[in-house]
């Protein structure tokens, strides 16, 4: 354990810069929204902002990437494919514990199954992860309830603790600590994690005002959603009110949908960039086959698919955690009003009245 | 990196399509053509190994990848997809010729559990162009006929002209212990076959139903009305399975495309028993 001066936190960030691009939140000026990108002026990066419009997750799998190129030569009739293994050593800064959380989802899901996704393997190595402990909640936040914050607990290299004047810097690996002491930071001791602490506690007091609905009944309602029992009429309440834009997919930490296209090239007949972009189950073509048939048709069908995702117990085996990580995104962008903690509501009050 | 260190992993092609060679397309029906192939680098082909019930994702340059069952044998049949051009990719398929490259990856998928088959009496009911993902276990079956008791193949399609395998559908009738009815809804002059859905051909081939398993693949409506009528009849929904089609993209659990229920049908699939699929809360 270490601390730094608060003016001095981006000292590490620097020091990051020498070998790794750092990506932070930052404000962006015209719309005064908190976006997480490349800095590029590292002074940019304001570990102050609050939670960034659009997950982190884009860093590790990119709303649309290519992942395979590939040239048929008709004449030669020969083809050659490259993979794009694309392994830049990156730093992600300031990153809040929900949407760590949702990153580890997706190294359970896309490294720990049967098959190894060796495109997000290649974004995933030599990342260095700085976290940011949330010492007061936002508005839309509820990952009390989800067991994602306010402190992260696992997978950084470097957990910062705003503690007033300083940050408590913890180490989460031998590189997180290599890095502290290049940097000759002080050593923190047994008060400076007391204080943590404290500030930890303060920070989920301040959620029984927020997160009022979901809170508590998160576990009651996966049990209910893995077991089935929900009534028909409650899925379809709630995929009356979807608009089918797939907002809450794309803002969503932990989802990983993605659809696959080869884009022609017009100057060769046989040749394509293989894409892969995000999907949303929320579409009514996600699951359309070609000649039209289509297994699942009424939008309540695909609403459920989603919550599924998020709150069962099979999902859970995958990302070892909850699928939802109480980010609070999907109730933010939803137009429909059927964000993850609503949709919470709507089967509490089944199962209460 | 060495492509194949990453790419090709317990005998599957994980990530990047291996390029093939078309030798050989044939005719079958109406928008249905059976195109054999064989991947270009040998040591990968040598290794190549599959179940009866997976299926291979494969790619038409240009095109794009569409998902595939697997029609040949795991043993000693020539390997070949059988394909309805329904789409964009499967018409660019049909418009290559022998001796054109195409892109493959897998197999995938879980298949037959043959094991569990043993010493019992197999149905085969297929509508139209199901008999094709059926094509693989049949064929493995006549190579290991004595393994099995009765074997039956119900073959039902539109017309004559629908009929699919037509050729192997005479061989399997000459084999010894193999039992094969075939139907047609619409005859044409000059058929002097069975008429009627596929299931009515039921009572004509006394069907087994004590330690007798059944695989049924065809049209969503001739799969619920033939469960019916097997169910009807006595035969457990643990005993009857079948392969489901759906949309799919990475073939390898990722892209979420092929979810039914709580299972992927690319790796917990695509054969499911009756049983399971009723669990699964989607159509067929």
């Amino acid at each position: 354990m270490f601390l730094i001066r608060k003016s001095e936190v981006l000292r590490l960030a620097e020091e990051l810069s020498k070998e790794y691009e750092v990506y932070g939140p930052m404000i962006e000026k015209s719309s005064g929204q908190t976006f997480f990108e490349k800095a590029g002026d590292i002074s940019d990066v304001n570990l102050m902002a609050p939670i960034p419009s659009t997950p982190p997750k884009i860093v590790v799998f990119p709303q649309i990437e290519r992942i395979v190129s590939y040239k048929h030569d008709r004449q030669k009739n020969a083809v050659s494919i490259d993979p794009d293994y694309r392994v830049t050593p990156k730093a992600l800064f300031g990153l809040r514990p929900c949407d760590l959380a949702g990153i580890l989802c997706l190294d359970r899901f896309f490294l720990g199954q049967e098959f190894i996704d060796e495109f997000y393997r290649s974004h995933r190595r030599k990342m260095f992860i700085v976290t940011n402990t949330c010492v007061a909640p936002f508005k839309q936040c509820f990952c009390v309830c989800t067991d994602s914050g306010p402190s992260a607990a696992e997978g950084y290299d470097l957990n910062l603790t705003d503690l007033g004047d300083e940050y408590l810097v913890e180490a989460g690996s031998d590189a997180g600590k290599a890095l502290a002491e290049r940097l000759g930071l002080q050593a923190a001791g047994a008060e400076h994690l007391a204080e943590k602490k404290l500030r930890v506690d303060r920070s989920i007091a301040m959620f029984e005002d927020i997160a009022v609905d979901s809170k508590a009944w998160i576990s009651r309602v996966m049990n209910r959603v893995t077991t089935g029992f929900i009534r028909e009429e409650v899925w379809e309440y709630i995929g009356n009110q979807c608009f089918e834009c797939g907002a809450c997919t794309f803002v969503c930490p932990s989802c990983s949908c993605f659809n696959v296209v080869d884009v022609k090239d017009p100057a060769c007949d046989g040749c394509a960039d293989r894409l892969r972009s995000w999907d949303s189950c929320s579409y009514e073509g996600y699951s359309r086959m070609a000649g039209g048939h289509n297994p699942r048709k009424p939008v309540e069908d695909r609403r459920n698919k989603r919550f599924f995702c998020k709150l069962s117990y099979s999902q859970m085996k995958k990302y070892l955690r909850p699928g939802c990580v109480g980010c609070g995104r999907c109730a933010w962008v939803c137009p429909g009003d059927i964000g993850l903690p609503n949709v919470v509501t709507y089967i509490r009050r089944e199962i209460t009245e | 990196m060495n492509k194949e260190m990453t790419n090709f992993v317990n005998g599957k092609i994980v990530n990047i399509p291996e390029v093939a060679t078309i030798e050989e397309i044939r005719d079958e029906i109406r928008e249905v053509k059976t195109f054999y192939m064989s991947i270009d680098n040998k040591d990968i082909w040598q290794n190549f190994k599959f179940k009866s019930g997976q299926f291979i994702m494969c790619t038409v340059f240009g095109a794009g990848e569409f998902a595939v069952s697997l029609p040949p044998s795991p043993e000693n049949d020539r390997f070949h997809i059988t394909v309805r051009t329904v789409g964009k990719v499967t018409g660019a398929l049909h418009a290559l010729k022998p001796g054109d490259k195409v892109g493959i990856r897998g197999p995938f998928g879980n298949g037959f559990p043959f094991e569990d088959f043993k010493g019992k009496n197999l149905i085969y009911v297929a509508g139209g162009i199901g008999l094709i993902p059926l094509r693989s276990s049949i064929v493995h079956v006549l190579q290991h006929k004595k393994d099995f008791g009765r074997v039956l193949v119900l073959h039902g399609a539109r017309t004559p002209d629908d009929l699919m395998y037509k050729e192997n559908l005479k061989q399997w009738q000459g084999f010894e212990g193999f039992e094969t009815y075939i139907t047609v809804d619409v005859p044409t002059p000059g058929w002097t076959g069975e008429t009627g859905f596929v299931h009515t051909l039921f009572d004509k081939a006394n069907l087994p139903i004590e330690n007798t398993v059944a695989f049924v693949c065809g049209p969503p409506v001739m799969f619920n009305t033939v469960i019916a009528e097997l169910m009807k009849r006595g035969l457990g929904d643990e005993c009857i399975y079948s392969t489901l089609e759906r949309h799919m993209k990475c073939g390898v659990g990722k892209c979420q495309h092929c979810a039914v229920g709580r299972t992927l049908v690319c790796t917990d699939g695509p054969v499911y028993t009756f049983r399971q699929i009723k669990t699964l809360g989607e159509v067929i």
